[in-house]
């Protein structure tokens, strides 16, 4: 309760709340305003914004309606970033903890592991696996995770290691409780904050490495999202700029709501923890 | 002494495993691809079958995955990394050409991204929730926002095509004849826009890590005793809440180094920077599985120096680790 | 004469020419290249890519032109001529040429380059040279084609610009000719001497001081610097870094923008004989594709003024058939059309029984666009929403480069695609590979649809040996009204390229492979 309270009074928190609100009933909302396939032919091409008032924000290359796009932008770039993300901290998390509370063999062995899957640049192993496996929304939301989730895990890891030391993890040793219990039920919530600040991070980066990979032609041909519309847009960058101006603004927007509520959780829980 | 030498060491055996694991992970990657080194090459040139055939067999295409691993890592071990079909050159070659490149862009926006997003960050988290705190971390975070690609593209119509101040790509004039001094502003000139391109996304990252690093130091007992005994805020902020805020930066900084690669395939493709990064696309759509391995490989020696450089660091610069002394 | 189809913007597509100057000398031209071919060898690789660069360094026998005697202009061989009966030709080759090394140019040269590298090694030549038995060299200035088989010399005629690529024979005799160094930094008789390249960053060719042609060339230096990016070369051309973009490696989009910024010139000129093809390529063994109706339905529901206003921007022209409208030669001009009919689509789809279901869906195919342009992909787009249209849901395949190659021509993991073949002059050698049977899987830009019409096959093959020009269009006119008639696959627009230049660069764009020939007397205005 103390949490909640202590974020509702932060305003960056609100400010995040109320963009990310803003946008989830925006994509939620997109099938209900726009019933058609965003990708269909709605009009003349390159109508610019504010002309036409049936084609609000005006349209593409190929007479697609901005407007739509946007909103329906929306649903697959909040997916893409909010699975990729928990999957890449679950997983990491999970690992991080095993690691770090186990310690000896299958620490070594995890942590290489890890090593491995970051000593490959994150976004090169995104790219490979998408060129390898064919751009599909799947396909980029697990390329994300692969490439996001050692990050996690490291951090879980060290967390992990500085609370497993720590008396209320010595008493729970001492009362018998099974080791995995204390991995999971006493040490990963205590670990979780930081790990949990990096999610804002991770789904900013989940929406802008899919918006690098339609950039080099890698996306979702079958479905509009942001980074596709910006990567179109770059064409024509200097005749029609508002065709990627749009859908970076949407971009943009979301991903500092993401940060800024992400943010705020976190500060809110820390001070939550410093009480109990 | 001792202490560094034990971490090398450490260092240097744990890679081991780990450059095992990149190696067999990479070359399944690659191999379970549709589409090969000929099937990426005939595209561009047209051919019959009988060509096809005659390539495949040229290129060594035509053993079994497992053979064509086992040969690599034999003259891996031999320090060889092979030939490269698509650049019909030695790997080594291909690589060294690139990686000055590479190196000099990754470096500069680390430095750029480090230096400033650390300077902001102590600016930011001297006085928590000030309107310089919260105009610095949220100018930062919509700059992070920026796709990388659009930044660079908007740089470039704006300070080369508009102002022309800066080249709008290469990394150096080509065919210029210069040398020495000449040469080295010839290239920092047109490291500007790229660099910035690169460093500002990620400056946002370490100015509000140590923003909230600081956030938490701000909130520690030592801290509050120092704010009693009466010493100074700006020797507190310095001296005590930065210092500390400064070492998960540092481990910031080595697990950066591997993603900075990443995020310079798009920037050297905007800019055309002839790096590792957009050689590693290059491999990767040319299906040059020995190429790309040979990327991968040595990117990874280069995260590794990096990491233990930012242990020994971590080490001199965080009294807790390894000394015995507990510090407050 | 051959112009027209392309250059429909006249207005912002004025070459150069016209304006007759004196020529400067000297100077270093500065071009744009959006790709570095692994081969630079245009004997082996007979690519655009490949010629954009190598044509100023290496020469065929002959180059297409605007003027010369059907469409060509000596080069390396200064006449040309079949015999009766198809199975010779003699080439009369240029005096006082020699190599870049200093070495003469002489018949054994040509001898060499087409038995040893045009005939096995070469894309195209392994087609068109397949019966070429022997050269004979009764003189250094004389080459003697003979072959075992007819060859129509038509064939032969439209081929020699892309396909007759001379090498010096004493740095190929030795060794493996598919490892030769010369392959990367090539030795010829053309206007250029290869200098160097750095990878990632550019080419550099300079001036050779004893070339043949008088005077020429006219420029000191071609730089080709390597831009992979689409949006740079508009960039770079603005900040003046680079005098030409050709290839449209200005973004067609942004043309209208860029023919207005002082300074920049837009050509359209320049690529007739370079034309490119956008087709849809159907797989026959999809039980629905092989239903002619089905495939009328599809052609029906393309709209091509839409392709060609809003994709190409006006800078193409809708195809009716498979040869393009500027193939004076063989355009067969009267072929029926199907016109956009959304309904008649409909309609020929309840005909063949393929009913709307409950979502108003028939049927679902996978469709696959070339990765290589973006009026591919864009078409591709389009061509998905067109589809949805008529009840037809098409999900759309992003493949890159390899993977493309490997699902579409080798394994066939497709029901449509999008692809973007050249026309190379002749059918011979490149649209009928489209249609004809029996070629091998995993050769791209092939038929590998599993299409196979006997009628078409015997047409196609019967053409390859008729002798007489008259007979050999009729049959390929009759070869085109067929393929119109029985849609093996679906012909929907023809295009060439755009080149971008500064204006001060001249004698852009004046002969029909002006991209992919010489140079020799382009200069710069300084």
């Amino acid at each position: 309760m103390i949490a909640v309270h202590r974020f509702l009074r932060s305003p960056e928190g609100l400010a995040g709340a109320g963009l990310l609100l803003i946008f989830a009933i925006l994509a939620l909302s997109a099938p209900f305003f726009f019933p058609r396939d965003p990708l269909s032919i709605a009009g003349p091409a390159l109508i610019g914004p504010f002309q036409d008032w049936s084609l609000p924000l005006g349209t593409d290359r190929l007479g697609r309606d901005v407007l739509a796009g946007i909103l329906h932008g929306a649903r697959t770039s909040l997916t893409v970033g909010i699975a990729a993300a928990a999957a890449a901290i679950a997983f990491g998390a999970i690992v991080g903890t095993l690691a770090g509370f186990a310690g000896g063999l299958m620490d070594e062995a995890l942590m290489r592991i890890t090593e491995a899957f970051q000593t490959v640049p994150g976004f090169l192993l995104a790219l490979a696996f998408v060129s390898v496996v064919g751009p599909s929304l799947a396909a980029v939301v697990i390329a994300i995770a692969l490439a996001a989730w050692t990050g996690p895990a490291r951090v879980a890891r060290a967390e992990v290691l500085s609370i497993r030391e720590r008396d209320y993890v010595a008493s729970a040793r001492v009362a018998g409780m099974h080791p995995l219990a204390i991995a999971f039920r006493e040490v990963l919530p205590n670990a979780l904050p930081p790990v949990l600040a990096l999610s804002s991070v991770i789904v900013a980066q989940a929406i802008l490495i899919e918006a690098a990979l339609s950039f080099l032609g890698l996306g979702d041909p079958n479905r509009v999202t942001w980074g596709g519309m910006i990567a179109e847009g770059r064409a024509v960058l200097r005749s029609a700029p508002y065709l990627s101006i749009f859908p970076g603004i949407a971009l943009v927007l979301t991903v500092l709501g993401v940060y800024l509520a992400g943010e705020a959780t976190v500060e809110a829980s820390a001070v939550r923890k410093g009480i109990a | 002494m001792t202490r560094t030498l034990l971490l090398i060491r450490r260092r240097l055996v744990t890679s081991i495993p780990v450059m095992i694991i990149v190696i067999i992970g990479t070359f399944l990657l690659l191999e379970a691809a549709p589409g090969d080194a000929v099937d990426a090459y005939v595209v561009s040139t047209g051919g019959d079958a009988g060509l096809i055939e005659a390539l495949r067999q040229r290129w060594g295409l035509d053993q079994s995955p497992m053979t064509r691993l086992a040969t690599y890592v034999w003259a891996l071990l031999h320090l060889d990394l092979g030939y490269s079909v698509t650049f019909s050159r030695p790997i080594l070659d291909v690589i060294l050409e690139r990686l000055p490149n590479t190196l000099l862009l990754m470096g500069s926006a680390t430095a750029l991204s480090f230096g400033l997003g650390s300077l902001l960050g102590v600016a930011a988290g001297a006085h928590p929730g000030s309107f310089r705190d919260r105009f610095l971390s949220i100018g930062s975070l919509a700059l992070y926002a920026v796709p990388g690609f659009w930044l660079g593209l908007v740089l470039t119509v704006i300070f080369s095509v508009q102002l022309r101040w800066f080249p709008s790509s290469g990394i150096e004039t080509i065919a210029s004849g210069k040398s020495g001094i000449a040469r080295a502003l010839d290239i920092a000139n047109h490291l500007v826009l790229p660099v910035a391109a690169l460093g500002f996304i990620y400056l946002a990252l370490y100015l509000r890590m140590m923003r909230a690093g600081m956030a938490e130091v701000w909130r520690l007992d030592f801290v509050l005793a120092a704010k009693v005994r009466g010493i100074s805020r700006r020797r507190i902020v310095l001296r005590h809440v930065a210092r500390n805020a400064l070492l998960p930066l540092i481990t910031m900084l080595g697990l950066q180094s591997a993603s900075m690669l990443g995020g310079s395939v798009v920037i050297e493709t905007v800019f055309s920077v002839p790096g590792l990064g957009r050689l590693a696309q290059e491999a990767v759509a040319g299906r040059d599985t020995p190429l790309l391995l040979g990327i991968i490989l040595v990117s990874a020696v280069l995260v590794i120096v990096i990491n233990l450089i930012v242990d020994i660091l971590y080490g001199v610069l965080d009294p807790r680790v390894g000394s015995g002394e507990a510090a407050t | 004469m051959l112009a027209g189809t392309a250059s429909l913007l006249a207005s912002t597509a004025l070459p150069s020419i016209v304006r007759a100057q004196e020529p400067k000398t000297g100077g270093r031209l500065i071009a744009a290249a959006d790709s570095e071919p692994r081969n630079l060898n245009p004997a082996i690789v007979a690519s655009n890519g490949v010629f954009f660069v190598a044509s100023k360094v290496v020469e065929p026998l002959a180059e297409a032109s605007f003027t010369g005697e059907n469409g060509l202009e000596p080069r390396l061989a200064t006449s040309w001529e079949g015999s009766a009966d198809g199975l010779s030709v003699t080439f009369k080759l240029r005096e006082g040429v020699t190599w870049h090394d200093g070495k003469p140019f002489t018949s054994e040269d040509v001898a060499f380059s087409a038995l040893e590298i045009w005939k096995p090694l070469q894309n195209l030549g392994r087609v068109v040279f397949k019966d070429l038995e022997a050269v004979d060299t009764p003189d250094a200035q004389t080459a003697v084609f003979r072959f075992s088989r007819p060859t129509p010399f038509q064939l032969i005629r439209n081929a020699l610009p892309a396909l007759t690529s001379v090498v010096p024979k004493h740095i190929y005799a030795n060794g493996d000719i598919a490892e030769n160094p010369a392959n990367n930094a090539p030795i010829g008789t053309g206007p250029f001497k290869f200098a160097e390249h750095k990878p990632g960053e550019y080419y550099r060719l300079e001036k050779n001081p004893d070339y043949w042609g008088d005077g020429l060339p006219n420029l000191d230096e071609i730089v080709y610097r390597v831009l992979p990016d689409r949006a740079a070369a508009a960039g770079a051309l603005e900040a003046e870094e680079i005098h030409l973009a050709a290839f449209s490696a200005v973004p067609l989009a942004d043309l209208q923008r860029i023919s207005q910024v002082p300074g920049i010139e837009v050509i359209s000129k320049g690529y007739e004989a370079l034309t490119y093809q956008l087709v849809v390529e159907i797989n026959h063994r999809r039980k629905e594709l092989a239903d002619l109706k089905v495939r009328q339905a599809i052609a029906h529901a393309i709209d091509k003024d839409f392709v060609v206003k809003t994709i190409f921007l006006d800078y193409a022209t809708a195809a009716s058939g498979p040869v393009p409208h500027n193939s004076t030669e063989f355009f067969a001009p009267d072929l029926p059309g199907y016109a956009f009919d959304p309904a008649r689509a409909n309609a020929l789809l309840d005909e063949a029984g393929y009913k709307r279901g409950d979502n108003g869906t028939r049927f679902s195919l996978k469709l696959l666009p070339a990765p290589y342009f973006n009026e591919t992909k864009q078409f591709g787009d389009y061509l998905r929403q067109a589809l949805a249209e008529i009840g037809i849901d098409a999900e759309l395949v992003n493949n890159d480069v390899a993977a493309h190659q490997k699902a579409v021509y080798t394994d066939h993991a497709f029901d449509l695609a999008v692809a973007p073949p050249v026309f190379r002059g002749d059918p011979a050698i490149s649209t009928t590979i489209l249609v004809q049977s029996g070629i091998p899987d995993g050769v791209p830009f092939s038929n590998q649809g599993g299409y196979k019409n006997a009628e078409l096959d015997a047409l196609i093959a019967k053409a390859a040996e008729t002798l007489d020009p008259a007979a050999r269009i009729a049959l390929y006119r009759d070869f085109q009204t067929k393929v119109v008639e029985d849609l093996p696959l679906i012909n929907v627009a023809e295009w060439g390229f755009i080149t971008v230049a500064r204006n001060s660069v001249k004698n852009v764009s004046n002969n029909p492979r002006w991209a992919v020939s010489n140079w020799a007397d382009t200069w710069i205005d300084a």
